[in-house]
């Protein structure tokens, strides 16, 4: 029997501006307890704002903030179950990593003892424990960044928030973090709130994902969800990379884009609706013109390592992205091919709603 | 462990620690900043009855003695002001081109240090009548001159005071300008002297303008100089101040002559303020 | 080139050796057996004898610093407190305007100060003496601890008092813990350059001191009022000394504190022309 936990954080109708900046929209969004969760967006979407609502720097204009089905508006930063690991750290300069590490604790009264294996405890958690003495000034970002979330930690949260904590990190130390993160969040089993614009480290750690712009929640899903189907313009071309035409679905199954009819596996629309046409360069293969579904010119191409980054241009002058992991000819006419089930459509002005009814609705016809 | 209590409960908001932090603070900037700033002003206003009047400064403007002095009071500052410029400015460029110049910077400073009284005190001693000057000018059979108690050695010792003051804005606003700028000024042609006209003196108008501030006010102010060194001799506002309050228990006057400088003050400051604009500063 | 460079040398000593040829002087005569300073009568400590058994001028010293003691430490906890309140001040505008309160003690001529407290404690009834001394230095001292804090607080992390209330810290905690130790070189710097003010004070003391209360800097003026006396230039060459070890002690506060450093000029904030 599934029964609905009441949510650990919940928004209804959270609404924010900053003199004339509308920067949270009647916002709604439910977190459940022990999971990963990923607000992402461009700067300026609103998403660490919602973090900041969270843990009770900011107040909400109007709607109202639950943790655990109770209002905790009113409630200040201090008395509220949550804690944060800033972006740029916020460790204490005046004192050393077992004191900042043992703040949280020290405050809320506990002995001695207690608060010297909380410390331990934790510093073993994100890898520092022969760290203990060292004075802030000493250690490397990466390091801070660790005495960060070991203090955060210390205090027993329910949820951890995290705002762009792995920004000013370089390239590897960032991808090992990634990791080091999901694991601690999956062995303390806490809820956790994470704020990114990278899109890849959301789809890399996260269990759910709130994608933002302009201060409402554009999508929300699990990554896989997020990247196979985006329903807007915006979320398809903010995550991952997208090549979005326009085009006509002219009956089930059936898309109209660059002049020609295409097979495809979506359905529910209006017979010739005009809709945006979603396909990932990594499902486009460059072939022979005769074996190709479209005709284009390669205009440029770069090596990315494990793939070539083809541009191509069609003749309706559409540029289409590829990935392929062999290189092409600057110049050439060559055919791009693909599969139906790799044309992803999306309507205009579809909620999710409404997208999960229509894929309900003609999902169980082929189950038939 | 009661105040600990009212402390807390206290600091519950923003708004309480401010007021926390107002109460003190405010009490000060009422009673020592504003008052008697005021009460001066008024002082300038009464007559010794305590009735409001403006013939305290019909007195002070409409008689010969009170504006003589003044003049000469700003006489004196402008003298004292051109005499330290004249001799900073060259110390302060040279010291710019030393290596150690916080070394150098902090054996100027020193002497600020040290209580003006002693340092007005060693002039007496330099100057007197039975001081080491006299005695040295004795041996090549000139007799002991007058020095004290007169014009030259009041403008000597300010000048003495004040140097520092006079240094220290002229050398930082000259250390803050980017060296690469001389090079390109030689590079173009210009040689030491042009590119300290045309380049350097220009740039540091702003710690000019600072130091004549820092030195031509307090020059109007001067009593206790004077009345060591220049006897009845010299007075300045800043004597006239003092004298009113407190030998002649004339603090109607004394106030008119404060708000005077005040105001000469005000004028300073406003002529020599800093009008470059300046990019944000912490 | 070669002889330019001499040239400017020789100006630079001579500034040098003007400066500092009174002190040196009035330090070389408190040797002097005889009570002039003029000629040399041989070798003496007898003026520092007459100095340490002079129980007036001991008794001046230990007033002293006992006022320059409390009235700093008064001020740099008041002082403190404005810089708080100031930085927490949202509007720009009113910043300004308690910055600028905040700098006319510092800026105006000592006499005024002198004159302008001397009014407000006769029209308030206070008798002069040490109190009225006491209350004179603090205020003037005020404005410069607030200038010391104050830029400790603004490169201060704001994020840090975020951090410390999310971590559960109220207020108190949030003063006490984090941000008084975080601020704490400016504090110290406030109080240090107070208590220099306050040593050094002359104009303002004069005012206010009436008839019973003498401070080193006033009696110093009185003394040499009356003429020459050898015993004065002891006390220099100790006052000297104590000078030396501030300066010292100036130079490291200011060093530590290398943030915020004007490139190549310096931070170095002098006493106030006091009592001129």
């Amino acid at each position: 029997m599934s029964e609905k936990q009441v949510p650990i954080i919940a928004f209804n109708q959270v609404d924010l501006s900053f003199g004339d900046t509308h920067v949270l929209n009647n916002v709604d969004l439910e977190i459940e307890a022990g999971k990963f969760y990923t607000l992402l967006g461009p700067s300026g979407s609103g998403k660490s704002t919602i973090l900041k609502l969270i843990s009770g720097q900011l107040t909400a204009d109007s709607g109202d903030i639950s943790f655990e089905g109770q209002r905790v508006n009113d409630v200040p930063a201090e008395k509220r179950k949550v804690n944060t690991v800033f972006q740029n750290y916020a460790l204490f300069p005046n004192m050393n990593v077992f004191d900042n590490v043992a703040f949280g604790p020290t405050l809320k009264g506990m002995n001695k003892t207690e608060i010297k294996n909380k410390v331990k405890e934790m510093l073993n958690l994100v890898k520092l424990s022969d760290f203990v003495d060292r004075e802030i000034d000493e250690l490397s970002g990466g390091q801070q960044q660790r005495v960060a979330i070991a203090r955060a930690l210390a205090n027993d949260p329910e949820v951890l928030l995290l705002d762009e904590p792995l920004s000013a990190l370089d390239y590897n130390l960032r991808k090992s973090m990634q990791y080091e993160l999901r694991e601690i969040q999956q062995r303390l089993g806490i809820t956790f709130v994470f704020v990114t614009h990278d899109q890849e480290e959301a789809l890399a750690m996260s269990d759910w994902i709130f994608v933002m712009n302009d201060g409402v929640i554009q999508q929300n899903g699990s990554p896989e969800d997020i990247y196979d189907e985006p329903i807007n313009h915006f979320v398809a071309d903010f995550i991952g990379e997208s090549n979005i035409v326009d085009g006509i679905m002219k009956e089930d199954y059936v898309v109209h884009f660059v002049g020609k009819d295409f097979e495809n596996v979506d359905a529910g629309m209006r017979p010739n609706e005009r809709v945006e046409v979603v396909l990932r360069p990594e499902d486009l293969d460059l072939t022979s013109i005769e074996n190709g579904k479209l005709v284009v010119t390669i205009e440029d191409q770069s090596f990315r390592g494990d793939y070539y980054e083809i541009t191509a241009r069609d003749d309706d002058g559409n540029e289409w992205q590829v990935q392929a992991t062999n290189s092409a000819i600057i110049g050439a006419r060559v055919g791009l091919t693909f599969d139906p089930e790799d044309i992803h459509i999306m309507r205009f002005n579809e909620s999710e709603d409404d997208f999960d009814a229509r894929l309900e609705s003609y999902e169980d016809d082929d189950e038939i | 462990m009661r105040v600990w209590k009212v402390m807390r409960t206290m600091m519950k908001s923003k708004q309480q620690r401010q007021i926390f932090y107002i109460v003190p603070y405010g009490i000060w900037l009422l009673l020592f900043v504003v008052a008697p700033l005021i009460l001066m002003l008024f002082q300038s206003f009464t007559t010794a009855s305590g009735h409001f009047t403006f013939s305290n400064y019909a007195a002070y403007f409409g008689s010969g003695t009170y504006l003589r002095m003044t003049f000469n009071s700003v006489w004196y500052a402008f003298l004292i002001t051109v005499i330290t410029l004249v001799i900073s400015y060259p110390t302060a460029y040279l010291l710019n081109q030393l290596k150690q110049k916080q070394f150098w910077l902090l054996l100027v400073i020193l002497p600020t240090w040290i209580n003006l009284l002693l340092k007005t005190y060693a002039f007496i001693g330099l100057l007197s009548k039975t001081g080491t000057v006299n005695n040295f000018i004795s041996l090549w059979g000139i007799a002991p001159q007058q020095l004290l108690f007169s014009d030259w050695s009041f403008l000597l010792v300010a000048a003495y005071i004040e140097i520092p003051f006079m240094i220290l804005p002229i050398f930082n606003s000259l250390a803050e300008i980017d060296s690469r700028l001389s090079q390109a000024s030689h590079d173009l042609g210009a040689n030491k002297w042009q590119t300290l006209r045309y380049v350097i003196f220009p740039l540091s108008m702003p710690g000019v303008k600072a130091g004549i501030q820092a030195v031509f006010i307090p020059s109007l102010s001067l009593f206790m100089i004077t009345r060591l060194i220049g006897g009845n001799r010299v007075i300045t506002l800043g004597t006239a101040i003092e004298e009113h309050f407190l030998v002649t228990q004339n603090w109607q006057i004394g106030s008119t002559i404060g708000v005077v400088l005040i105001a000469a003050m005000i004028a300073t400051m406003l002529l020599t303020r800093d009008r470059t604009r300046k990019n944000l500063r912490k | 080139m070669h002889k330019k460079f001499r040239w400017s040398n020789l100006y630079l000593v001579f500034v040098f050796v003007l400066l500092y040829l009174p002190i040196f002087f009035l330090i070389i005569y408190s040797f002097n057996a005889g009570d002039v300073m003029q000629g040399w009568d041989g070798f003496s400590l007898k003026h520092y004898t007459e100095l340490f058994v002079d129980t007036r001028i001991l008794e001046i010293v230990v007033n002293t610093f006992l006022v320059a003691l409390l009235s700093s430490l008064l001020a740099s906890i008041i002082g403190t407190a404005g810089a708080l309140y100031i930085y927490n001040q949202r509007h720009q505008l009113a910043k300004n305007i308690f910055l600028s309160l905040n700098n006319i003690l510092l800026v105006s001529p000592d006499v005024i100060i002198g004159a302008s407290f001397l009014i407000l404690f006769t029209v308030v009834g206070f008798t002069l003496g040490f109190t009225s001394v006491l209350l004179s230095h603090i205020a003037f001292s005020i404005p410069i601890v607030v200038l010391m804090v104050l830029p400790r607080l603004q490169e201060m992390n704001p994020y840090l008092v975020t951090a410390a209330k999310d971590l559960g810290a109220n207020n108190l905690q949030m003063l006490s813990r984090v941000v008084l130790p975080v601020i704490s070189p400016g504090i110290l710097a406030g109080f240090f350059m107070a208590f220099t003010y306050s040593l050094d004070d002359f104009a303002v003391t004069f005012f206010v001191t009436g008839n019973g209360f003498s401070t080193l800097s006033v009696e110093i003026y009185s003394r040499a009022r009356q003429g020459v006396s050898l015993e004065i230039n002891a006390l220099s060459a100790m006052m000297f000394l104590v000078s030396l070890l501030l300066v010292l002690i100036y130079y490291f506060i200011s060093n530590r504190s290398s943030k915020g450093k004007k490139r190549g000029g310096t931070n170095l904030v002098m006493p106030a022309t006091e009592g001129l």
